[in-house]
């Protein structure tokens, strides 16, 4: 078993919401929204986990607080064996670097490409002004742009070529860990393929880990040694790659897979779920799958299912009928 | 033969943007019958969303016309009125676009927003359109449609939005629908319960379906005939079995080779490198030539016409031999190193 360069326990993130004055004067709760609720998740050093779910389960909320880009509201982490709290030191926050959807509107519009990458190369003191410029040419290479690219702003890029350039951003701090969120969901088909490669390509050559989100299940496929499937703040499937698409367990995980359109000739539409995703709520009841699960018992109303190893295998999945 | 639903012969439609004149569909023709389901594919800037826009008159202010023929139920929509052309465009033709949101009126409700067609296009009371709303909003599977008649846009889900936007455009029953990305937007759970109903509307209602989207798997879900679209223009037309597994274009294969397929993993994606072609510029040979793997001298002087070739037909050069110069090692390229993208 390789080590394991990121762990959260039980981490939890909670959105708590404005509340009136009369509201404060009452004693009433302010409402609170727990966009994460008690992940547990484990990345092995040099592996892909892709992280799948619908949209407003809570995937993205996840990838920030992992980065640090909002505070835990509960639970651990834990960065090379080493707990990290709300406050992160440089080089912790420099080992755990993101990769937005949009790196347009991540980028200073302003700034020049190479302006902006000396600026945090600088800053975190990782070059000094005469090995700056050889560090930004490096950057360029490493992403597949030309050098000319440092001299111009991210508004001249198309969006492929802005993405690398959000890769560029990551890359300068020399992290360890990057999280991927919805990198290539903004881009065509041919400029995705080519986006996918070069993250693959980086990630065995400078020996990262990453985390990669995304509700497309088909990309995940391509790009993930692990899968984790998250539904209402959960994780609620988690295993290799092949295990979980060869061998789902959890309803929702197999509703999920079910309902991704196919290439393969002849194919038609699994058995369309029932229902809408429920909105996010304080507090649950039981299993938060219940509403939409088609094998639902008397059961799953009162317990709330934990992750559970199936078989022998590296898989393990959350729910009280399996 | 009887008359298709919907006839275009060699469209063109120019937008007038800051960068210059842009010939954005050059010559496009198309016919749909009752029961087709036509799905058009292509990558962002080929022309698809404004080849619909075109046929429903909808085009922005600076795009216009400038050549073709659309005959509707037999019918030339240039020997028409400006009225009676968009009275016959609404009763045949339902259009659902990708943004739900934006094509409904934030301050209607609902119910009231399906049931104007019938009222106001058809001429029915207020009650029998009342009725005939609630009954498309349980035919597209909104739950509790009674009570949901009342609700304003922003109180529903995006899933729940969409096929209100479904319900509007039936709510003519028209012979034919245009689909924008219908499903772009939406989960993928969503997803497969929205093109579930309309192949339902398909095989009930013999209503045809034209959809316009970049998701391959789902033209291969639910779509009988391609039309592969590269800087406006068809560049492939054919069946979906036969396009998916023996493509006549390389663009198409392409196409098909850089989209991942949930069912298989494979080591690499492979991927196009270069730009699509600025259609602001006049077009020199085959504007595919300068991302093509098995691009000739003959490609950069002439663009190839849409001509038959065994079952389908293509725009290529090549189509018979191209692949035989599919480049061992193509995944390789445009990863790292010299990729632009």
């Amino acid at each position: 078993m390789s080590e394991i360069v990121l762990s959260a326990t039980n981490l939890s993130k909670h959105f708590v919401g404005k509340q009136s004055l009369i509201g404060k004067l009452r004693g009433k709760e302010p409402l609170s929204v727990p966009a994460v609720d008690g992940v547990d998740l484990s990345m092995p050093a040099g592996s892909t986990i892709g992280l799948v779910g619908e949209s407003g389960c809570g995937k993205s909320t996840l990838g920030r607080t992992l980065v640090g880009l909002y505070p835990s509201s509960g639970g651990s982490l834990s960065l090379f064996d080493r707990q990290i709290g709300n406050d992160r030191s440089l080089e912790e926050r420099r080992a755990v670097q993101m990769i937005f959807q949009d790196p347009y509107s991540s980028l200073n519009p302003r700034m020049k490409v190479g302006d902006m990458l000396e600026e945090i190369l600088l800053f975190h003191k990782l070059a000094d002004k005469e090995s700056v410029q050889k560090r930004c040419i490096e950057l360029m290479e490493l992403v597949g742009l030309p050098i000319t690219a440092l001299q111009a702003y991210p508004r001249q890029f198309s969006g492929g070529q802005r993405q690398r350039i959000g890769i560029a951003r990551a890359l300068a701090l020399e992290p360890k860990i990057l999280i991927a969120d919805e990198a290539v969901s903004a881009l065509d088909v041919s400029v995705q393929a080519s986006i996918v490669n070069l993250l693959l390509d980086l990630k065995r050559d400078l020996g990262l880990t990453m985390l990669f989100i995304s509700h497309n299940i088909a990309i995940v496929r391509q790009v993930s040694d692990r899968i984790a499937v998250m539904y209402l703040g959960r994780i609620v499937e988690e295993g290799l790659t092949s295990e979980v698409f060869n061998n789902p367990q959890h309803p929702y995980t197999k509703l999920l897979l079910g309902s991704v359109p196919k290439m393969t000739p002849g194919s038609k539409l699994g058995a369309a779920p029932q229902g809408e995703l429920p909105t996010i709520q304080a507090r649950y009841e039981g299993c938060r799958f219940q509403s939409r699960c088609p094998i639902a018992t008397s059961a799953c109303a009162t317990t709330d299912p934990a992750l559970i190893q199936i078989g022998s295998k590296d898989h393990q999945a959350a729910c009280i009928n399996l | 033969m009887s008359t298709p639903l919907l006839s275009v012969r060699d469209l063109s439609v120019e937008i007038d943007t800051s960068r210059g004149l842009l010939k954005a569909i050059r010559g496009v023709s198309l016919d749909v019958n009752a029961g087709d389901s036509l799905g058009i594919v292509g990558e962002s800037g080929s022309g698809k969303s404004i080849t619909l826009k075109a046929i429903m008159g909808l085009l922005p202010k600076n795009a216009r016309v400038t050549s073709g023929e659309i005959h509707v139920d037999g019918v030339d929509l240039a020997t028409l009125s400006e009225k009676a052309r968009r009275t016959l465009l609404s009763e045949k033709i339902g259009i659902v676009f990708q943004d739900a949101i934006a094509a409904l009126n934030p301050v209607m409700r609902v119910g009231a927003q399906i049931a104007e067609t019938p009222h106001r296009r058809l001429g029915w009371t207020k009650e029998k359109s009342h009725a005939r709303a609630v009954e498309l909003m349980e035919l597209v599977g909104i739950p509790e449609a009674e009570k949901r008649f009342a609700l304003y846009p922003h109180q529903l889900s995006g899933g729940l939005r969409q096929r209100v936007a479904i319900a509007i455009a039936l709510s003519g029953s028209p012979q034919l629908i245009f689909c924008d990305e219908p499903t772009t937007a939406l989960d993928v759970t969503i997803q497969a319960q929205v093109l579930r109903l309309l192949m339902e509307l398909r095989v009930k209602e013999r209503t045809g379906l034209v959809f316009v989207t970049h998701d391959l798997a789902v033209v291969n879900e639910i779509c009988d005939e391609i039309r592969v679209m590269y800087a406006g223009r068809f560049v492939e037309s054919g069946g979906v079995a036969n396009t998916f597994q023996r493509p006549s274009h390389p663009y198409t294969y392409s196409l098909l080779k850089s989209a991942p397929d949930v069912d298989h993993q494979s080591e690499r994606l492979f991927s196009i490198s270069g730009e699509t072609a600025d259609l602001t510029k006049p077009v020199m040979g085959c504007p595919f030539a300068p991302r093509c793997f098995a691009a000739t001298q003959l490609c950069s002087e002439s663009e190839p016409a849409l001509l038959p070739i065994s079952s389908s037909y293509s725009a290529c050069h090549h189509a018979a031999n191209f692949t035989e110069k599919i480049p061992v090692g193509h995944f390789a390229q445009g990863s790292q190193g010299k990729a632009r993208s």
